[in-house]
């Protein structure tokens, strides 16, 4: 069990920087998702968490210990990667007891422990298996098994879930999320998934380009993030942002470069649903209609603006028709224009 | 709009998988035929002239397994048999190690590393006879052989290379070795380099020691690569000959036979002495162990 804690934390490759002293605590038994686009640092600051990476600024500590020059075999963190790292030549069962390659416990003692990770996961029948015979699910098994059986003071995921398709992803998701239920270890977790990080996180950290920008709950997140990129970044479809001017409490599009952006999430902005005392209304010409099944998105131009809007499932709305969308009040998130940091809600 | 259907009879006449095999065939004839009337028929004949006494004057005569009688039956063929199994035995291990060793480190530096590359490469690509006259002049007594005249400033005693039956032999494999390590390396680093990095960080975090890396991880994953230069090692230690020839020229294979490699001697039974027979029934003895030795290594080797 451990606690990580970032201290404006630097890392520069020759001369180019790519973290930009990031702060952040990460208490004992906390399930943190690192997010961004690529290149936002993310993967770089679990490197360094692991040990994989050296610290150019700040420090890494883990526990009250700090680990800047501590080797990562000394850090007691194991780490799942994109790849799985699982060794071709060694057996599912070789593989999961080589995380215990280096623990003194007796051989009998090791087996139990590589029976019951093996058990937990669901290995059991695969245990004599090579990788090249398992699924990619599987073979991403075998790797948290072998993290695993370490009992490590923390575990480190990174992009875990990238090589399998989008069914495993969402059942691996579940499994994860219910293992560190489980066990009660702290994770810390990097995706480039926003989905996964809102679905298994109990905390996320939105990274772009070298800078933490907000670090809250999933929802708190979604329902007031800090400024347009994490607004945008979160939730699909995403945010509608359009330059707005607001005039003695109305809200309305403006022209050009505005002092107000407002952001509108599609799921806010309905069209054919009745809206009492509208923060906002949007009217355009409509471009596609996407039908999902429960609803129907409706894109369409206003205000020279891409606009996302949701209709009930059987609107019946034609491409090149003009609709009418409208926001509730509360449902207008507002930035400013100029340093685009969120201004609160209308 | 009308569906026209073609009719069966308008395609072409032969099918898709006929065709595709005429073009594959039409590629490969040409060195097919190269390759048979080149290696395979020569090959193949040197197993019908084992049996003759030929001079290439005369027809070959056919005189049974005359030939291979006189062979095992020869002490200069054993010497020779010995001399070949020791290039082999002692040669492609210690040419492995070295160039394992040269290759994992060099893999691990960035400074120099093109520059070191190239220098291990380098002789490789020089031709033997060269290197082999090079290595002859290193290897003379003080003062015009460097290796005798810093021995000597060392205070210590001299060492006639090339002119001891006990020395010739592992000086001339040194220079065998020197010449196969760049192909060695530059194969091995390759392979070391197709290893992902992420099983060694994996490694690195669970708490794994290097030498405990190597053993179970590259070594295990190197597997390809080393049998590949096991084999290939073995057959050119089997056909050496250019190093022996080039450095001992006064007397091939000398002195007194104790560097004396198969394929040297199937040269002069076959170009000095004129006998095809007997030097084709020698052939046949390379071409038996080259084989068995190939097979025993690919099983030895194989994956389970």
């Amino acid at each position: 069990m451990a606690t990580f804690e970032l201290r404006k934390l630097v890392k520069t490759y020759g001369r180019t920087p790519v973290i930009h002293g990031i702060d952040l605590f990460i208490p004992d038994g906390e399930f943190v998702v690192f997010v961004g686009p690529s290149g936002c640092g993310k993967s770089t600051t679990l490197r360094m968490i692991a040990g994989l990476e050296e610290v150019s600024g700040g420090e890494i500590r883990i526990g009250d210990r700090v680990v800047n020059e501590v080797d990562p075999k000394e850090r007691n963190l194991a780490m799942v990667f994109q790849n799985y790292a699982i060794y071709p030549h060694m057996t599912v069962r070789q593989n999961i007891a080589f995380g215990l390659y280096t623990s003194r416990l007796s051989g009998a003692e090791k087996a139990r422990k590589v029976e019951a990770a093996a058990a937990l996961l669901g290995l059991t029948p695969l245990l004599d298996r090579r990788p090249s015979a398992l699924s990619g699910g599987q073979r991403q098994r075998v790797a948290i098994g072998r993290a695993m059986v370490r009992e490590p003071a923390g575990f480190l995921f990174d992009e875990p879930l990238s090589n399998l398709d989008a069914q495993l992803r969402a059942q691996m998701r579940i499994e994860i999320k219910d293992l560190h239920r489980r066990l009660g270890t702290t994770i810390a977790y990097v995706t480039h998934d926003q989905v996964e990080a809102m679905t298994m996180a109990d905390r996320i950290v939105v990274m772009k380009d070298g800078h933490i920008l907000q670090a809250a709950p999933p929802m708190e997140i979604y329902d007031n993030p800090a400024d347009v990129f994490t607004a945008r970044f979160i939730g699909t479809p995403s945010m509608n942002i359009i330059p707005a001017q607001s005039d003695a409490g109305v809200l309305s599009p403006a022209e050009g470069k505005a002092a107000l952006l407002a952001g509108i999430r599609p799921h806010d902005l309905t069209i054919g649903a009745e809206v009492v005392d509208p923060a906002l209304v949007l009217a355009g010409k409509v471009t596609a209609v996407e039908p999902l099944g429960p609803e129907t998105l409706v894109h369409f131009e206003a205000a020279g603006q891409h606009i996302i809007a949701t209709a009930p499932a059987h609107g019946q709305i034609a491409v090149g028709s003009r609709v009418t969308a409208s926001a509730g009040r509360g449902r207008v998130h507002l930035f400013d224009g100029a340093t685009e940091r969120a201004l609160g809600r209308q | 709009m009308a569906m026209t259907q073609p009719s069966p009879q308008s395609g072409p006449r032969l099918s898709m998988r006929t065709r595709r095999a005429i073009w594959v065939w039409a590629f490969l004839a040409l060195p097919v035929l190269f390759y048979s009337v080149i290696r395979f028929y020569p090959t193949i004949d040197a197993f019908r002239l084992s049996f003759t006494n030929w001079n290439l004057l005369s027809p070959p005569e056919y005189v049974g397994v005359q030939n291979y009688r006189d062979m095992f039956a020869s002490a200069e063929f054993w010497q020779v048999f010995r001399n070949t199994f020791a290039y082999l035995i002692i040669g492609t291990p210690i040419s492995l190690l070295l160039s394992f060793t040269v290759a994992y480190f060099l893999d691990r530096i960035r400074f120099g590393h093109g520059f070191l590359r190239a220098l291990y490469f380098l002789p490789y690509i020089t031709t033997a006879s060269a290197m082999g006259w090079v290595w002859r002049w290193f290897y003379q007594p003080a003062p015009t052989g460097v290796i005798n005249s810093v021995l000597g400033s060392l205070g210590m005693g001299q060492l006639d290379f090339l002119r001891s039956t006990t020395w010739a032999l592992p000086s001339i494999m040194v220079t065998a070795i020197w010449a196969g390590l760049g192909f060695q390396i530059i194969i091995l680093m390759a392979g070391l380099r197709s290893i992902p990095q992420t099983y060694y960080e994996a490694a690195r975090i669970d708490g794994v020691g290097e030498f405990a890396i190597l053993r179970k991880i590259t070594l295990p994953l190197l597997k390809p690569t080393t049998v590949f230069l096991v084999v290939f090692s073995s057959i050119g230690f089997l056909r050496i000959f250019d190093q022996v020839y080039n450095m001992t020229t006064n007397d091939p294979g000398g002195p007194l036979g104790s560097t004396k490699p198969l394929v040297l001697m199937i040269y002069q039974t076959a170009f000095n002495s004129y006998q095809m027979g007997a030097a084709a029934a020698q052939t046949v003895v390379l071409f038996t162990i080259l084989l068995a030795i190939s097979l025993l290594q690919l099983w030895i080797l194989r994956t389970r």
